[in-house]
């Protein structure tokens, strides 16, 4: 066997060749890795075969089409819009983007239809359905749809009316929309009814933070999820400033916003949230989860903070504590002034809202009682009664 | 002595939880309930008998605030809350075999009435002289005056008269101011679109710091401008709005220096808003995207008709 033999050559220059060759490889090798983004995270929407990014976009305003374009350029492939949003524009602005851009073939457009308010017997709501849609695809400039859903149905009487079930059930089958949804924030009724219908193939529900305790609209949520219908999430991040009033000051900081939507996505249930952004700041930033739906260090904590957790108990002011209230207090109105008071920490607004209570509907109609027999599935009225209660106390005393 | 009774009545208050200490602690400031009460008893008074065509109110008309006009339209309540939108009358009628539908929108201010309106209105829509600007669509109506918006729909053998009919009386009775905001009349009229303008009080195309700003859209052949002036709050922000702008289309395209243009003159482009140019004059901050070839005689006219 011949050996090699190293001159003194070999054994010095040939080191440096090689360490030098791995530096580069390795270097090389870095660069790879950070050039290479981990995958969008994608999910399919129930039955429907239709795989999409986690992340889609609730299209808000009418007048932003680069805030659209510059959506598909980041790798968003779902685009929700309605009828109803700026009397059509929105719709209008929707189609000429995705005309002008020439990707209709690439993208997964939604719009809703609704149907209250409107008087008549069923065949006449179902005509005016029909129409309200075909005006939907003409702004649209769209033979079809992805996704048609009828629009806010908040009643399981809604959920069931005739026109607008027949309406959905032809547009289908003639090819004007691929699938047929429900929209919905009144979660558990009308989700229940529409599993029980078996006629949707999507659901728009509300879903963010605040119901992390609500084991009954998270179990629904997911029992509609398995029996296959597709779940798309709204009002993802409306849980961190609730209705955010334009002159109170965001106290939350860009973390709490992927936190929440990171939230909301960790469900596996849900296969897309359609967070509504209005700035490339917040599109940019709501995208940012799509690869990766780890909690940083910044989001466990805000999610952690215990004032924020105990705000998490989201008073939805649908209003029907007000009938068990023995002394007709206005508990939707306390609960807002409570919001204003602990979670934005705007004890001024907390007060204006206190004293718009009608007479004898206010806080001080509480004072009669030792504590609250209201019952509610989401919200600790008592508890928040009673703080508001010693916040008048202190106020009084400064 | 006086100090100290005072005291011992204010701790024997707190102590038995006087309801006046409280009343006084969170009492109203302002008088937002008198405000509450008196916008929907406004409201409620321009649907006073008589109305035309003998319409007749089918039962009460409901009245919507900023929390809960999301349940009469759901997710198109969002633009109207960027607008400070105050109250909603909702109220529906009867007219032999017409019905129509009643929304009448107190949007607080002038300019945030002009803002809902211009947001949902299309230049293709055929347009009244009614208010401050009204236009028709198929079985709607919908018009501007002073700070409200009033937004009529109707089905019916005869809609389109009642429709008229209720704008003219309601206008009539409403009053305001007869013109959209004066800004916007300076700006150049040549090759301006029709009913293009805008006021956008938040997130102007797509960028918070341009708010509040004021967009007209201009077309000269083929070419389609918009002309944006954001308004700022005095020369040195509307400089660091120009900067901003600049670092915006640095980051995601081209930006370069643009000095023939004047103050803080800038060029820019990227992917997805194309090609922009851009300067400021005192508080003013103006821009017209895709400027093409004539969008500079633009840029340097809506300066020039600054105040």
């Amino acid at each position: 066997m011949r050996n090699q033999e190293w001159n003194r050559r070999d054994f010095i220059v040939k080191p440096i060749l090689w360490a030098g060759t791995a530096s580069v490889i390795g270097k090389t090798q870095l660069l790879i890795a950070a050039s290479v983004k981990p995958p969008l995270i994608q999910r399919t929407l129930g039955k429907t075969g239709i795989t999409l990014p986690v992340v889609s976009m609730g299209v808000m305003n009418a007048d932003i089409p680069g805030l659209l374009r510059h959506a598909y350029e980041l790798g968003i492939r779902h685009f929700d819009t309605a009828a109803v949003y700026q009397q059509g524009r929105n719709e209008e602005m929707v189609g000429n983007v995705i005309k002008e851009m020439g990707v209709r073939d690439k993208v997964v457009v939604s719009t809703k239809q609704p149907s209250r308010g409107h008087s008549g017997n069923p065949a006449e709501a179902k005509q005016r359905f029909i129409d309200g849609v075909e005006a939907s695809l003409r702004r649209l400039q769209m033979d079809h749809v992805d996704i048609l859903y009828h629009h806010g149905v908040d009643s399981v009487e809604d959920a069931n009316a005739e026109g607008p079930l027949e309406a959905l059930q032809k547009l289908k089958k003639d090819g004007r929309t691929r699938f047929v949804g429900i929209s919905t924030h009144r979660t558990v009724d009308v989700l229940n009814e529409a599993m029980r219908l078996e006629v949707f193939d999507v659901a728009l529900v509300m879903l963010n933070y605040t119901m992390a305790h609500n084991a009954e609209v998270l179990s629904t949520i997911e029992r509609a999820a398995k029996l296959g219908i597709g779940i798309v999430a709204m009002k993802t991040q409306a849980g961190g400033t609730i209705k955010p009033d334009p002159k109170l000051p965001k106290e939350l900081r860009p973390e709490s916003q992927t936190a929440l939507l990171k939230w909301v996505l960790n469900h596996e249930f849900v296969t897309t949230a359609i967070p509504g952004f209005s700035t490339y700041e917040h599109l940019e930033q709501d995208f940012s989860v799509v690869r990766d739906l780890a909690y940083t260090d910044r989001e466990k904590k805000f999610l952690a903070n215990d004032s924020f957790v105990a705000e998490a108990e989201f008073c939805h002011q649908c209003g029907e504590c007000k009938k068990d209230c023995p002394n007709q207090v206005d508990i939707p109105l306390l609960m807002r002034s409570h919001m204003y008071a602990v979670q934005y920490r705007n004890i001024g607004v907390a007060r204006q809202t206190l004293a718009s209570a009608a007479p004898g509907m206010g806080l001080d109609s509480c004072a009669g009682c030792d504590s609250c027999a209201v019952h509610c599935r989401t919200v600790q009225i008592g508890r928040k009664i009673d703080e508001l209660k010693n916040l008048a106390l202190e106020q009084a005393a400064i | 002595m006086k100090m100290v009774f005072c005291m011992m009545v204010l701790l024997i208050s707190l102590a038995s939880g006087s309801p006046v200490i409280r009343a006084q602690s969170f009492a109203a400031l302002g008088s937002s309930q008198g405000t509450k009460t008196s916008n929907a008893v406004q409201l409620t008074s321009f649907l006073r008998q008589p109305l035309p065509g003998h319409a007749v109110a089918q039962g009460k008309p409901s009245t919507y605030n900023a929390d809960t006009l999301y349940q009469y339209i759901d997710g198109g309540a969002d633009i109207y809350l960027l607008y400070d939108f105050k109250t909603l009358l909702h109220e529906e009628f009867k007219s032999g075999t017409n019905e129509l539908t009643v929304d009448l929108y107190d949007m607080g201010t002038g300019d945030d009435a002009f803002g809902i309106y211009s947001s949902e209105r299309s230049p293709n829509y055929k347009f009244l002289s009614i208010g401050a600007e009204g236009y028709r669509a198929t079985g709607i109506l919908n018009f501007l005056a002073g700070q409200y918006y009033v937004k009529l729909s109707g089905s019916g053998l005869t809609t389109d008269k009642l429709l008229d009919e209720f704008a003219r009386l309601l206008s009539s009775r409403i009053g305001g101011s007869r013109v959209i905001p004066p800004l916007l009349l300076r700006l150049p009229h040549q090759d301006r679109v029709p009913h293009s303008e805008q006021y956008i009080k938040k997130d102007p195309l797509g960028h918070a710091f341009l708010a509040p700003a004021y967009i007209v859209s201009y077309a000269q052949g083929r070419e389609q401008m918009k002309l944006v002036v954001s308004v700022a709050n005095d020369g040195p922000a509307a400089k660091a709005r120009a900067e901003q702008f600049a670092k915006h289309f640095k980051q995601s395209g081209e930006s370069a220096s643009a000095p023939e243009f004047g103050e803080n003159g800038m060029r820019g482009s990227n992917s997805f808003e194309g090609h922009v140019i851009s300067r400021t004059r005192g508080r003013y901050l103006i821009a017209v995207f895709n400027p093409g070839q004539t969008g500079a005689g633009i840029l340097q006219a809506a300066t020039r008709s600054l105040p």
